[in-house]
């Protein structure tokens, strides 16, 4: 697949296809012109991308157009599913969301060509502040381990709103351990003289009091019961 | 491996405990003990990245 302005338009196409369309024709008894439709358009999606470098930019732009008239036919097609009782309001929400960066993707892509490669002076690669050693993988390696294992908890609650929270806090608390995780492998391979382990002590005495009274005050409420 | 290294690891190992037990927490709607789990792993999480970077301050 091409990569640049056209796998812009085609990922946010997919995702828009993925939570709008697809939804429409999996349902029981959706007629062939919907499913056929809908397989029409992700054809042309697929198509538009890898398909810029072949046809150019008037081929990908007809391809867009075959995308989005054919989701609309697999639409019209299942007026049933498109009643208000059957699409609940998140879904509608992250499939407008969708639909408008396809939109936006298509129109104004974030990644254009070069438009003067002529003044384009091309250098050597940038140098890499920190490396990675062979052993330091396993860092982030348990860091995901943890960040996935969070992601396993709480998908039984019954209140959407509570089980909106505990997805968040579980992404936000996975994407801070794999960047500690990241950063601990890192700073292995720093220079020890910068700092002796007592200023480093120090420098980590505030967190390291608060944690032992978060530790002393949950030992206080345990004991209370 | 440095003695501080073990220590950043042990303090991000039981971040991350404390991030489970929080989120248990929460799905059980205990909101304090959530709120108190989520506090003591964000705050061993940065005792841990602190001590680990050999030139930070504080």
């Amino acid at each position: 697949m091409a990569r640049g302005a056209p796998s812009q338009a085609a990922i946010a196409g997919g995702y828009a296809w993925a939570v709008t369309v697809a939804p429409t024709v999996w349902e029981h008894g959706a007629s062939i012109v919907a499913v056929g439709a809908a397989l029409v358009g992700l054809v042309a999606l697929l198509a538009s991308a890898a398909g810029d470098r072949l046809w150019g930019g008037r081929g990908r732009f007809v391809a867009l157009w075959v995308f989005v008239l054919a989701s609309g036919l697999a639409w019209l097609s299942s007026p049933a599913a498109l009643r208000p009782m059957r699409i609940d309001a998140p879904r509608g929400v992250v499939g407008m969301a969708g639909w408008a960066l396809f939109a936006l993707a298509s129109a104004a892509p974030a990644l254009g060509d070069r438009q003067e490669p002529g003044r384009v002076i091309e250098d050597a690669p940038l140098e890499a502040r920190n490396r990675f050693a062979r052993g330091d993988a396993a860092y982030p390696l348990a860091g995901a381990a943890v960040a996935l294992a969070l992601q396993l908890v709480g998908w039984r609650v019954a209140s959407p709103e509570r089980a909106l929270l505990v997805r968040l806090v579980a992404l936000a608390a996975g994407l801070a351990i794999v960047g500690a995780s990241a950063e601990i492998a890192l700073a292995r391979h720093a220079p020890r003289a910068t700092r002796a382990w007592r200023a480093r002590v120090r420098s980590a005495g505030g967190a390291l009091l608060l944690l032992a009274g978060l530790a002393l005050a949950g030992v206080l409420f345990a004991s209370r019961g | 491996m440095h003695w501080s290294d073990a220590l950043a690891i042990a303090l991000a190992v039981g971040a991350g405990a404390a991030f489970l037990f929080g989120e248990r927490a929460l799905a059980a709607a205990d909101d304090m003990r959530a709120i108190y789990w989520l506090a003591v792993g964000v705050v061993s999480l940065q005792a841990a990245v602190q001590i680990a970077k050999p030139g930070a301050r504080a």
